[in-house]
């Protein structure tokens, strides 16, 4: 980047001043490409934080000797919802992104489209009536090239009294120009008019003055077509199908190889470090709690990272607006909106970035609804039980297996939207707002953005979820490991040593602090069909549902490496402390609908709480969902019982 | 709102926008105080005399929004907004003849 010139910066009394804590506010509208201008300017150096108080994502870099943020997308300051109040109190410097001191900006860079001018003339007549100083780059002149838009951009500088430069984040043109425009920013010397339909006025005749385009852009055409397809009622539905099972396809069967490497991986650390020190409590604690916690947790992480992309792939094509598009006719009886469908189809690599991705939606009721029923959707915490329990129902079937298995995902969105439902009828009352979105324009996608969002999103999930996930962890391998002695027994005379040691185990799981708790509450889920080995598997999901195998693995076999097919088939084949099978038909079935259904999941509560405003949603979440799990096994065992 | 929208549509000669055929297009007209939502909406681009033409019809509909020298956007409006939008029609596409089967 060329560097500013002296007499840039000495210009003017109001240029930007030279101090160590600068800030720059990235103003812009909604599909400008502020974030990949923001991502071209900030490079690695972007960070990813939030505003306090608020659920707006703050991303912000040091760059040029000042702090840059980027600020969420508005149409208007003037606007009653939440991006554009967290837009007003940053440049009026009450706000700031977590981490950095709040203060009124020194500067603020205007991004406009330059695609679409004459709309982006309200935000710029707003900053103007900031009277900071400012620039305003006018993004995507590449794409008005393209289109035969030409944009006099000294004249538009004269007209608004403050630096115009053309650029593109996509390209980088124009990009080390704007640079050294913000570092020698000046308060416009002209004024804007304030009310809304001068400042209308105001850009009708500013954009006559500098624009000059043919009359009808050529893709036009292309955009009705392919509108008219993905928004079809039929073909609509179908390309969506196509598309998602894609989506599903990608990240369940492409995920499987590095999740498989980093099982392999800590379990490869785990033993060494078994082997490095003596058996004992340190040894427990790094090997079954801390690394098994911390593989637990990042063996998601390939799925989460190519959900993110891909996702953030199809938002840069265009496709994600008009997918809503097509699920806001399926949402909207049951009380959400078509913004839900990102934080929905989210919550089904994991709840945590679902809930977090429910930011977006821009009805309080509408994102509280989606937030308390996105734990609905079968999330891959899942995935282990679903296995283990369809396989033992359909031993010799495997048709019956995918067909149970795919059901388990339908059950869980019928959940959610009967959840939704009764959650808009009750306690969140009231219309929703009527869907009014942009519809952005098809593009290829910005493949380096797509990189920065999924690392973002991949690191704001390991910082959230890991920590928590890992904390609980230890807490679960501490209550399932002492008193590491179990009630004495004889063993028979004819037992092997490993059947002497399996024995044992069993002992200790049953005299550990999670063995009685399991003995205690064991009488809740007796209507269930669940015995005591299988309470404890339950009660120690709550940590992660994944948890539940290995547990079940360590209460049945000694041995938590459920990986192993003989373990599977040891687990479906385990019996009660009286000899008969703990998996009878009923109980896989009540077990099934139980993990379909249940909040077993703490970090996801935390959450929830996080991003809903309170600990009462997160109460209700896990009340509604242990009430609708109790209920649905119930019936589920009740039924299989009879009809057996 | 749809009545309201009727009957201004006899007194004036504007129709709402959810009346509009596919290809048609017209200008928006906004009367009265600025509401939250008519405040978002002009903010968005639908402001007055803003040639808009309708893309897709339906719940909910498809608009395009033309600036005057190119450009514009597209935008997905409820039916429950669109009915609230007047417009003034200005002309029809005659290229588009399997528009209200697909509405």
């Amino acid at each position: 980047m060329a560097k500013p010139t002296g007499e840039l910066s000495m210009s003017s009394v109001d240029s930007l001043p030279e101090t160590s804590n600068r800030i720059v506010a990235v103003l812009g509208n909604p599909n400008v490409g502020k974030t990949t201008l923001f991502n071209r300017i900030a490079g690695i150096r972007a960070k990813t934080s939030n505003f306090p108080g608020t659920t707006q994502d703050a991303r912000h870099a040091q760059c040029c000797g000042a702090m840059m943020i980027d600020l969420p997308g508005v149409y208007s300051l003037d606007l009653e919802v939440s991006e554009s109040a967290v837009c007003r109190q940053v440049l009026d410097g009450d706000l700031a992104p977590a981490g950095v001191e709040a203060q009124v900006p020194n500067a603020i860079l205007v991004v406009i489209d330059a695609t679409n001018l004459m709309r982006n003339m309200t935000i710029v007549a707003e900053a103007i009536a900031r009277r900071l100083p400012m620039v305003v780059a006018v993004n995507m002149i590449d794409l008005a090239k393209r289109q035969g838009i030409h944009i006099d951009l000294e004249r538009f500088g004269e007209c608004i009294g403050c630096t115009v430069v053309g650029c593109s984040g996509k390209t980088g043109e124009g990009v080390d120009e704007l640079m050294e425009a913000v570092e020698s920013a000046k308060i416009p010397d002209r004024s804007a008019p304030t009310k809304l339909e001068a400042i209308e006025a105001w850009g009708d005749d500013i954009y006559s003055l500098v624009a000059a385009a043919r009359q009808t852009p050529a893709n036009d055409r292309l955009t009705d077509r392919l509108d008219r397809t993905f928004t079809h009622p039929l073909l609509g539905v179908l390309t969506f199908s196509v598309v998602m099972t894609g989506l599903f396809w990608v990240i369940f069967k492409l995920a499987a190889i590095p999740m498989d490497l980093i099982d392999a991986w800590f379990g490869t650390l785990g033993g060494w470090v078994a082997g490095l020190l003596p058996e004992g409590p340190i040894s427990g604690l790094l090997v079954d709690g801390i690394i098994a916690g911390i593989g637990g947790t990042v063996i998601f992480l390939p799925q989460i990272v190519l959900l993110f992309f891909l996702l953030a792939l199809l938002e840069g094509t265009g496709y994600l607006a008009r997918a809503s598009f097509v699920i806001d006719r399926v949402l909207r009886p049951f009380g959400m909106s078509g913004h839900a469908f990102v934080p929905l189809l989210s919550s089904h690599a994991c709840a945590i970035p679902g809930i977090m991705a429910a930011r977006s939606v821009p009805d309080p009721k509408d994102r509280l609804a989606t937030i308390l029923v996105a734990p609905f959707m079968s999330c891959s915490a899942r995935i282990p039980v679903y296995v283990l329990l369809t396989v033992i129902l359909f031993p010799d079937s495997p048709g019956m297996q995918a067909v149970a298995f795919t059901s388990c995902y339908v059950i869980g969105v019928l959940a959610g939207l009967f959840s939704s439902l009764i959650v808009r009828r009750t306690i969140l009352r009231g219309p929703s707002r009527p869907m009014a979105m942009e519809l952005p324009s098809y593009r290829f996608p910005d493949l380096k953005a797509a990189v920065m969002l999924t690392y973002d999103r991949a690191m704001m999930f390991l910082r959230k979820a890991g920590t928590l996930i890992v904390t609980i962890s230890i807490v679960l391998w501490w209550l399932g490991a002492y008193p590491n002695s179990g009630a004495p027994f004889d063993p028979p005379v004819d037992a092997t040593p490993q059947q002497i040691e399996l024995m044992t185990a069993k002992a200790q799981a049953k005299n550990s602090f999670l063995g009685r708790i399991g003995d205690t509450i064991q009488p809740v889920f007796e209507p269930l069909g669940y015995d005591r080995q299988l309470t404890i598997g339950v009660l120690a999901s709550f940590a992660a549902r994944e948890v539940f195998v290995s547990t079940m693995a360590v209460q049945v076999v000694g041995s938590d490496d459920a990986e192993d097919d003989s373990v599977l088939a040891s687990i479906a084949n385990a019996t009660r402390d009286d000899g008969t099978p703990v998996f009878t038909r009923a109980t896989s079935w009540s077990l099934l609908v139980y993990y379909i259904l249940a909040m077993l999941c703490l970090p996801t509560l935390v959450v929830t709480a996080k991003e809903a405003g309170g600990w009462r949603w997160a109460w209700l979440q896990l009340g509604w969902m242990t009430l609708l799990a109790y209920s649905g096994a119930l019936i589920a065992y009740q039924a299989v019982s009879l009809l057996s | 709102m749809v009545d309201l929208a009727e009957s201004k549509a006899q007194s004036n000669g504007s129709i709402p926008l959810t009346q509009l055929t596919r290809g048609q297009s017209g200008r928006v007209q906004i009367d009265g105080s600025p509401t939250d939502e008519v405040k978002m909406l002009r903010a968005m681009g639908l402001r007055p005399n803003a040639s808009v033409t309708m893309c897709r019809l339906g719940e909910p509909c498809i608009i395009s929004l033309s600036g005057a020298c190119g450009g514009g956007c597209r935008i997905g409006l409820a039916k429950e907004i669109a009915g609230r939008v007047m417009i003034n029609i200005e002309s029809h596409s005659e290229t588009q003849p399997d528009g209200q089967a697909n509405g």
